[in-house]
């Protein structure tokens, strides 16, 4: 469906993009994840035109619309401010692109309304302001504005980061059950791995300009292909040398293991470490203890079950799995 | 899905507009901002061939420094006297607990609907000396000297009053922008009320302060109606006169007026730089996430709170006094005014509309009567024609000013941080160096010929022709004040607003009509409205092109300053000025409210008070249809 060739992108002397490659498939739900400023929100701006790349083609569908202008692209876009126009109601706000169009006036207000029932927006609110909307609600809008359009794809900029912590959880389910009711071709760009991981079909992550790994959320979250994938979905424990050496570990490695395949005093396969709980931190669902084993202070994730909760000071075993550790080599390090 | 490739390039219409706009930007510039000034600058050097520093020497050789001189010394007094009224009224108003705060802001407010000539003919009516106040001193105090209230004096004790708008505009907001958290804290750790005034609110106060201060130095500086009209010797009068003066009377009179302008001008210049160095340093700011709304602070000790409450009380009679004085004449007849006696038998309306004769008594003792020569405002030819003309050359300036604005900001905003952006920036902020004085003479002398011939060779001083000339001064000297409204608006547009409309297919022109204007309207609307009020009753501009064909409204005011004569001249001269402030007074109110009551409302705010209105339409019909449905059986039993 859309397919990125040896993108590159340059700001003056600064090089943005470094030969960017990427297919995504009709009907994905794909996400570009990153920290700030890794080159995702370029990528996005290079598939919908606001940014030329100095080589590389973009390719929708089989035809190349590098050159194509932004208007002409069909791919419509959430924006991350949602960039609703506050001068005109929702209404208004949807029917733009169609009456730039130059759609006739019943057929725009037809699709208006079938598109606002979709999002779930109700006649009433198409007649608000869109400073009337809440945050939610402002969010439908700019869905429904993307899509009235017909567009073959939609991209979305952080779409929820504007929103509080609760209400992001509720509309990144809402927002996959749209974008399945759709079918439509979506990219996404996060820098919220949780965010990703919850949504996407398959993720691509950046760090400075280049994509260091393409892949599903298992793949990417426990079959990382770089130190940076690792370090950057999820929180991880580094092996220090001592601990890496007690597990017969290859030294010229770096060898990190996630929080929740640390096990506290439960017998079975791999190396035990006898340590002290420093402190803990009570999260409800989960607790997560800080234990020094002597080579190092362990974090570790425990499933809350009301019963096997550890006090400061207190005695563990903590096991650690050999094919639970993910090793990379010493000299990859981030780029 | 359809995917059309970019068609190759036709003739570019934008291309063609950007040509044009450069074009216009350089001729303005050019044409009205630098050449006539570099012209005005060279008339020091070129009015004696043989010497070329004749003019200076001429000038400090006579009794030119003195009006250098007054002028300094009328800025300097300001500045202390402006800020201490200015910085008591908001303290008076925002940070003490004073009983009637709200009346006490709505009279020290009264400076924001008439000023300038309307305001100083206003002092006049109080103190001059036949004025009521004047009057009534005489009676209490028959040695006193009646013309007390003229030169340096009456203009420091008007404008002192007149300037602090100012104060009750900025410094307002920036007392209200203080953290009371702040306050509490010091006072949490053992500071009393005015401990806390002095270490916590007055530091953040000081980058407002500075700058009003330089304002207010500047303002005394380029003081005009009131000098003018209260007779003080300082700068822009005594440019106006020279300027009109000719070298049959005296000396290089426009040389000296133009070195006089250039005077004004380096002040200001070094004024500004001043200014914008200590801006760039920055200023406090809170830090503060949760900014805590000030808590006006009482005043413990009784006998401090009731000297500032008399303090706060005398303050809002000397504003309010030519407030209700002018308000109450407006409406009094003829003789009424002479006598300074108002009462209610007296009430009229001919001062706005109407005409009555006038019956005097001549030397010989014979009466006689000049019929309809009493008139008012709306009724008198003189007067009606400066409103229309101050009407139509304001409004249009306001509104050629606002759209060069608006294009030339939509311009920079689209090529931010590059030279041409910056370059045209500054050259809109040109006329902000420059005192309007200087603007205005250099028009005058400039302009005054045949030989301009980017103005195909005609003379814009000459007959009607001064009006052209007038409304293009009038959008030059605006165009600073406009820009940086309207580019601080600009601010307010989300860049993705742009490329949504892009996204969505809009054209330049289409995203610029329909998204970005309707987000930046009520601030050029505002700009408009405020710029149309100063220009509406502009006195200095009007005053240096004045002509017959070019006799604005303040000037037609400043007429009606002058004795009215026994034999019907300018009869009624003073009821039609009491009217005209009332006038003033209401069309800068409405202007005021429109600005910012109605135009701040955002879309959401507009539709909530629709649904409101409707609302209430609905329920009123309600309560007619019961009564409809009740009387039926009535009338059926």
């Amino acid at each position: 469906m859309i397919e990125l060739k040896d993108i590159v992108v340059r700001f003056g002397d600064f090089e943005a993009l470094h030969n960017i490659n990427v297919e995504v498939k009709e009907g994905e739900f794909f996400t570009f994840l990153g920290p700030s400023g890794c080159g995702k929100t370029t990528t996005l701006r290079t598939i919908t035109g606001f940014i030329e790349p100095v080589s590389g083609r973009v390719i929708v569908a089989g035809e190349d619309i590098t050159r194509v202008p932004i208007e002409k692209r069909n791919i419509g876009i959430v924006f991350q401010s949602y960039a609703l126009f506050p001068t005109m109601t929702v209404y208004d706000n949807i029917a733009f692109g169609l009456k730039v169009k130059k759609v006739k006036k019943q057929e725009i207000d037809e699709k208006v309304r079938a598109i606002a029932r979709k999002v779930d927006l109700s006649d009433e609110q198409l007649q608000k302001a869109v400073s009337q909307l809440s945050g939610g609600q402002q969010q439908r809008v700019a869905i429904a504005r993307a899509l009235v359009t017909g567009p073959a794809i939609i991209c979305m900029d952080e779409p929820l980061s504007n929103l509080d912590a609760k209400l992001r959880v509720g509309l990144r389910n809402e927002l996959k059950k749209m974008q399945r009711d759709f079918g439509i071709t979506t990219i996404y760009v996060t820098h919220d791995q949780e965010e990703a991981l919850t949504l996407s079909d398959r993720i691509a992550v950046f760090n400075n300009g280049y994509i260091e790994q393409i892949g599903t959320p298992n793949e990417v979250y426990n079959h990382s292909a770089t130190e940076f994938v690792c370090n950057f979905i999820g929180d991880i424990n580094r092996l220090e040398p001592a601990t890496a050496e007690k597990m017969g570990l290859p030294e010229d490695e770096n060898h990190f293991v996630r929080l929740e395949r640390l096990r506290v005093n439960q017998t079975g396969e791999g190396t035990v470490f006898e340590g002290t709980v420093i402190s803990s931190e009570y999260y409800g669902l989960y607790i997560k203890y800080f234990i020094d084993v002597g080579t190092q202070v362990f974090k570790v994730i425990e499933k809350n079950d009301g019963v096997n909760i550890y006090e400061a000071g207190e005695r563990v075993a903590v096991s650690i799995s050999r094919t639970d550790v993910m090793s990379y080599p010493a000299a990859t390090v981030e780029q | 899905m359809s995917m059309r490739k970019a068609a190759p390039r036709k003739l570019d219409i934008s291309l063609l507009w950007k040509i044009f706009g450069a074009a216009f930007f350089v001729y303005l510039f050019f044409g009205f901002m630098l050449l006539p000034c570099l012209n005005t600058l060279s008339q020091v050097f070129t009015a004696n061939p043989d010497d070329p520093l004749a003019v200076i020497k001429f000038f400090f050789a006579g009794n030119m420094p003195s009006f250098v001189w007054n002028s300094l010394k009328l800025a300097i007094a300001l500045v202390v006297t402006v800020n201490v009224v200015g910085v008591s009224i908001v303290l008076l108003t925002e940070y003490f607990d004073i009983k009637g705060a709200k009346i006490l802001r709505l009279g020290y407010m009264t400076t924001l609907i008439y000023s300038g000539v309307a305001l100083v003919t206003g002092y006049l009516f109080l103190y001059d000396n036949d004025g009521i106040i004047t009057s009534w001193l005489v009676k209490l105090f028959p040695d006193m000297d009646k013309n007390w209230f003229s030169g340096f004096n009456a203009v420091w004790f008007t404008m002192t009053f007149a300037c602090t708008s100012n104060h009750a505009l900025f410094l307002r907001n920036a007392i209200r922008g203080i953290d009371y958290n702040t306050v509490e804290a010091a006072r949490n750790m053992g500071a009393g009320p005015f401990k806390v005034l002095l270490k916590v609110v007055f530091p953040t106060l000081i980058p407002t302060m500075f700058s009003l201060t330089v304002m207010t130095f500047i303002t005394g500086i380029c003081a005009m109606s009131a000098p003018t009209l209260l007779g003080f010797d300082s700068i822009n009068p005594e440019i106006v006169r020279l300027a009109g003066s000719s070298t049959a009377d005296e000396a290089f009179p426009q040389a000296r007026a133009a070195l006089l302008s250039i005077i004004l001008a380096i002040f200001t210049i070094v004024l500004l730089a001043i200014l914008s160095a200590y801006e760039r340093k920055g200023h406090y700011l809170s830090v503060s996430k949760t900014k805590a709304k000030l808590v006006k602070q009482k005043i413990n000790n009784p006998i401090a709170n009731v000297l500032a409450h008399i303090y706060a009380y005398v303050l809002w009679i000397i504003y309010m006094t030519p407030v209700v004085m002018i308000i109450l004449f407006a409406f009094q007849n003829h003789s009424a005014i002479n006598l300074k006696s108002p009462s209610l038998d007296s009430f009229t309306l001919v001062n706005f509309v109407g005409t009555q004769d006038y019956e005097y008594m001549t030397s010989r003792g014979k009466l006689r009567t000049r019929v309809g020569s009493i008139s008012g405002v709306f009724s008198n030819q003189d007067t009606i024609a400066g409103i229309r003309i101050s009407f139509i050359l304001s409004a249009l300036a306001a509104a050629l000013a606002c759209v060069i604005v608006v294009v030339a900001v939509n311009y920079i905003f689209k090529h931010k941080n590059k030279l041409r952006s910056t370059v045209l920036e500054y050259s809109l902020l040109f006329p902000w160096l420059l005192p309007t004085i200087l603007i205005c003479y250099s028009y005058r002398t400039f302009f005054n010929s045949n030989d301009v011939w980017y103005v195909f060779n005609q003379n814009l001083y000459y007959r009607e022709n001064v009006r052209l000339l007038i409304i293009i001064a009038y959008t030059v000297v605006k165009l600073p004040f406009a820009l940086r409204m309207i580019k601080a608006s600009f601010y307010a547009i989300d860049e993705e607003l742009e490329d949504a409309a892009k996204n969505l297919g809009a054209s330049g022109l289409r995203t610029f009509l329909k998204v970005k204007l309707p987000i930046v309207l009520p601030s050029v609307l505002a700009v408009f409205a405020l710029n149309f009020n100063a220009l509406f009753t502009e006195y200095d501009m009007g005053a240096t092109f004045h002509s017959s064909y070019g006799k604005t409204y303040a000037m037609v005011i400043q007429n009606m300053t002058y004795e009215e004569g026994r034999d019907g001249y300018n009869v009624n001269a003073t009821g039609r000025r009491n009217a005209s402030t009332v006038f003033i007074m209401g069309v800068s109110g409405a202007i005021l409210y429109l600005v910012y009551g109605v135009g701040a409302r955002d879309l959401g705010e507009r539709l909530e008070i629709r649904a409101r209105r409707r609302k209430r339409l609905q329920a009123m019909k309600l309560r007619l249809t019961p009564h409809k449905a009740k009387a039926e059986p009535h009338t059926r039993s």
